[in-house]
């Protein structure tokens, strides 16, 4: 049976009559075709995109401990930053973020110095070594050492810069609380994570 | 660039491939009556584009899949277009292709050597139908889960293979269902349904195009297909987008019910089953259809009738050869049309006129915003998911504990007598208790002993009854000032949240009708009153209906501290401290109780 409707009539005769007819119809086919799936995927390319716009969390100072905890003579203790952690929908409350070496520095005007423990060159755990003298920082991966103020000691560190110092308040007379930040790995200057 | 294109072209063909494809002869001319399998085409394209950004976001398991719905629908830019044109574009998809396979059958397009062109459309017809329902659950909010937990348990009802094919579906033994089914759904929808489209849609136009290429040569006159048919299919694919995004942006583009609707997550406690659960509009004439037969035939409308009537459209080419045949073909496909548009508005109808049916749904919007509102105050949503923002919010769980523990015996009703009503009213009415509204009408010889006090108990005309109607009736002014004084005094003790204004600003009323109701009124003959009277004849009144005195009073009404042996019929619902689980209600369930008799909860 046949279809119930008007139907064109035959373009073999016409077609060669009527290239700016057939032009039109490939522009209008070609423009509706590409906005009806074109639309729908900018949309999800926007959405797509989105952690484009997300900033991360960081900058507020965090009580991290008390100045008796740490040892007199010096020697670096580690400890977890806890704060909420986001991740997307959830909210986690009170999760280590980060951990961060302090250290007494004997001085009056800073009583505390905070270190990162990542290592600036390519996101290693730094680790604290005793030795004879007053210990140092060495990262695992690459080797690299680093004092106990965080100063690269090799002649030829595979660290681009020294280990990353995190700003310090004291509260109360003996709280400590650090302004906790990551800082971008593998550059030579330190640059905040933003 | 010319030679690039030479070399490519050498080694793919798709020069010529593309001029097979543009200049396929379409017999009879281009026609508007011939968008549809294009259009069907363009609508499946757009859920593929669609559908693949949706997945990026989507996260299959009972703590995320709403949450990440939710993320999408609210804290991603476009997230909730995208969701939006998903959702109603496979509304259209099914629409186009129900509207092609009615026209292959009107037109009698479904006969030799058609057969599998019909076919392959009806397998797309089958596909788009599945899409809807293993799409639907995706969003895990309330009408998703009760809906899919009904359908899925019909396939119980197949003999043999029914239970089988349940834990299948399921991904575990059921009856509940969550982390196993989620990704299954997902994975059927996507790999199965989702890319079993395509390819029975590409089938299609291969076999649509070898018909076509057999009439063409028969055929008076003829188009090319490009751009002659192309450009109509195109105009009509754009219409179709154009009517989605219209839905999509019917609530508007900014808001909490921006797009397409999500619910409140999904509960798996059968108690909070959403009983205003409906299926989608496509299944809403089978779902009135199977009201049609009792219960314990439910395999007939669910899978018998439709099965049989699906072998006799399968068998429809075969049928129409002869023209009688054909009528046929067509009247059935007419019938069964009608009867779902007319089954399907004669079940909307019946909805709309449903009071019961009205509440549930107003009841699940409300839940839909306040869940929302939670997620504000937390900032997020923790780990247990969404849904235990709701469980843990006096305001939704307050009424659902006090319908089902308090309402045998307690109204709680305002004024105007709307609220929770009791199946048999026995006991004091407990809106706004320990108000200064609630103990001015204790306190009036009027109303003592009617049955929003101590009418209905055995405190009727009991001694509190008896000295509120000798001693508190008849007062002059000033004896009128001093019980609002000892109103105001005793009902500062619940430290009520709506009343701290108040109490604040009465502070010096409130501590002359402390001194009134131990010395001039002798309330602290019988009652305690801080350091005054003495435990043991009524209630004590320090602290009364405070947070703590509520709990202790659910707990057990007949310690020392409140009824005693005077305590008329009220159960303890957490006689044993010590021993959590032979108590009818738990410490957290008697706080959110507590919380909402007192009106504490979130509001934004």
């Amino acid at each position: 049976m046949e279809a119930p409707c008007k139907t064109t009539s035959s373009p073999d005769k016409s077609s060669a009559a009527e290239p700016r007819r057939g032009f039109l119809a490939k522009a209008v086919a070609l423009a509706c075709g590409g906005v009806t799936l074109l639309a729908p995927a900018a949309v999800g390319v926007v959405a797509f995109l989105n952690p484009l716009r997300q900033k991360s969390l960081s900058g507020g100072f965090l009580k991290i401990t008390t100045l008796p905890v740490l040892p007199e003579d010096g020697a670096p203790r580690r400890f977890s930053v806890i704060a909420d952690r986001v991740d997307a929908w959830n909210r986690y409350a009170r999760q280590p973020i980060g951990s961060i070496f302090l250290r007494r520095t004997g001085e009056n005007d800073r009583p505390v110095e905070a270190l990162q423990v990542i290592c600036p060159h390519a996101g290693c755990t730094i680790e604290y070594q005793k030795t004879a003298q007053r210990g140092k920082f060495v990262c695992p991966c690459h080797v690299a050492n680093f004092d106990l103020s965080g100063k690269r000691t090799d002649k030829k560190s595979p660290s681009p810069r020294d280990m990353d110092t995190l700003e310090v308040e004291m509260r109360n007379n003996t709280e400590v609380w650090v302004k906790f930040e990551n800082f971008r790995t593998g550059a030579a200057k330190k640059i905040a994570e933003a | 660039m010319k030679a690039i294109l030479d070399w490519f072209d050498h080694r793919t063909g798709l020069s010529a491939a593309w001029r097979r494809w543009a200049d396929h002869r379409i017999p009879g001319g281009a026609c508007w009556c011939k968008v549809w399998p294009g259009a069907v085409a363009f609508a499946f394209l757009v859920q593929a584009i669609t559908g693949f950004f949706l997945w990026v976001h989507y996260s299959p398991s009972d703590q995320s899949a709403w949450e990440s719905v939710y993320f999408l629908q609210h804290h991603v830019a476009g997230g909730w277009l995208l969701r939006a044109v998903h959702h109603y574009s496979a509304q259209m998809l099914l629409v186009l292709v129900g509207i092609y396979v009615t026209q292959l059958i009107v037109t009698g397009a479904y006969r030799a050597p058609r057969e599998l062109v019909f076919w392959t459309a009806l397998l797309m017809g089958m596909l788009s139908l599945a899409l809807l329902l293993t799409g639907d659950l995706l969003a895990w909010d309330q009408n998703s889960y009760a809906g899919t937990h009904v359908r899925v348990g019909f396939l119980k009802l197949l003999p043999w293979v029914g239970d089988a094919l349940f834990k299948i579906a399921i991904g575990g033994p059921g009856p509940a269902f969550g982390h196993l089914a989620l990704p299954r759904f997902l994975a059927l929808h996507v790999g199965v349904f989702a890319v079993g489209f395509l390819v029975v849609l590409l089938l299609h136009g291969v076999l649509a195009r070898r018909a076509d290429a057999a009439e063409a040569e028969q055929a008076e006159h003829t188009a090319p297909f490009w751009p002659d048919q192309a450009v109509r299919v195109a105009v009509a694919a754009l219409l179709v987008l154009i009517i989605v995004v219209a839905l999509a942006l019917q609530h508007g583009v900014s808001g909490d019910h921006v797009g397409a609707a999500l619910g409140s997550p999904a509960d798996l406690d059968p108690a909070n089953r959403y009983a205003g659960a409906r299926p989608e509009w496509a299944f809403r004439g089978l779902y009135a259809f199977s009201e049609l037969f009792p219960g314990e035939w439910a395999i007939l409308p669910i899978f018998v009738i439709p099965g049989l009537i699906g072998c006799i459209v399968l068998a429809m080419p075969f049928v129409g050869r002869i023209r009688a045949g054909h009528y046929f073909n067509v009247a059935l496909t007419a019938v069964v049309l009608v009867g779902i548009v007319a089954l399907s508005l004669q079940s909307l109808a019946k909805d709309r006129n449903s009071a019961e049916h009205q509440a549930a749904v107003d009841e699940e919007r409300r839940q839909a915003d306040r869940v929302l509102h939670l997620i504000r105050a937390a900032d997020g949503i923790p780990a247990e998911g969404a849904l235990s923002l709701l469980r843990g919010d006096p305001s939704t769980q307050g009424p659902r504990l006090f319908r089902q523990y308090c309402a045998s015996c307690h109204d709680h009703t305002n004024g105007a007598g709307t609220g929770i009503k009791a199946e048999e009213s026995s006991a004091p009415n407990l809106h706004a208790y320990a108000s200064r509204e609630w103990l001015a009408g204790l306190l009036d010889g009027e109303q003592i002993n009617t049955p929003q006090y101590f009418g209905n108990t055995a405190l009727r005309n009991g001694t509190m009854a008896s000295f509120v109607e000798e001693s508190l009736s008849d007062l002059d002014d000033d004896e009128k000032e001093d019980l609002a004084k000892i109103v105001m005094a005793v009902s500062a003790e619940a430290r009520l949240k709506p009343q701290r204004k108040l109490d604040a600003g009465n502070a010096e009323q409130i501590r002359h009708g402390r001194a009134l109701l131990a010395d001039d009124y002798g309330c602290t003959s019988c009652h305690k009153f801080h350091d005054k009277g003495q435990l043991g004849d009524a209630p004590d009144l320090t602290g009364y209906g405070s947070r703590q005195w509520l709990i202790g009073v659910i707990a057990n009404p007949a310690q020392t501290r409140f009824y005693g042996e005077r305590n008329d019929r009220m159960p303890a619902y957490a006689e044993s401290p010590d021993d959590p689980a032979a108590n009818t209600l738990s410490a957290q369930d008697i706080g959110l109780l507590v919380d909402w008799l007192r009106g504490e909860w979130y509001e934004e």
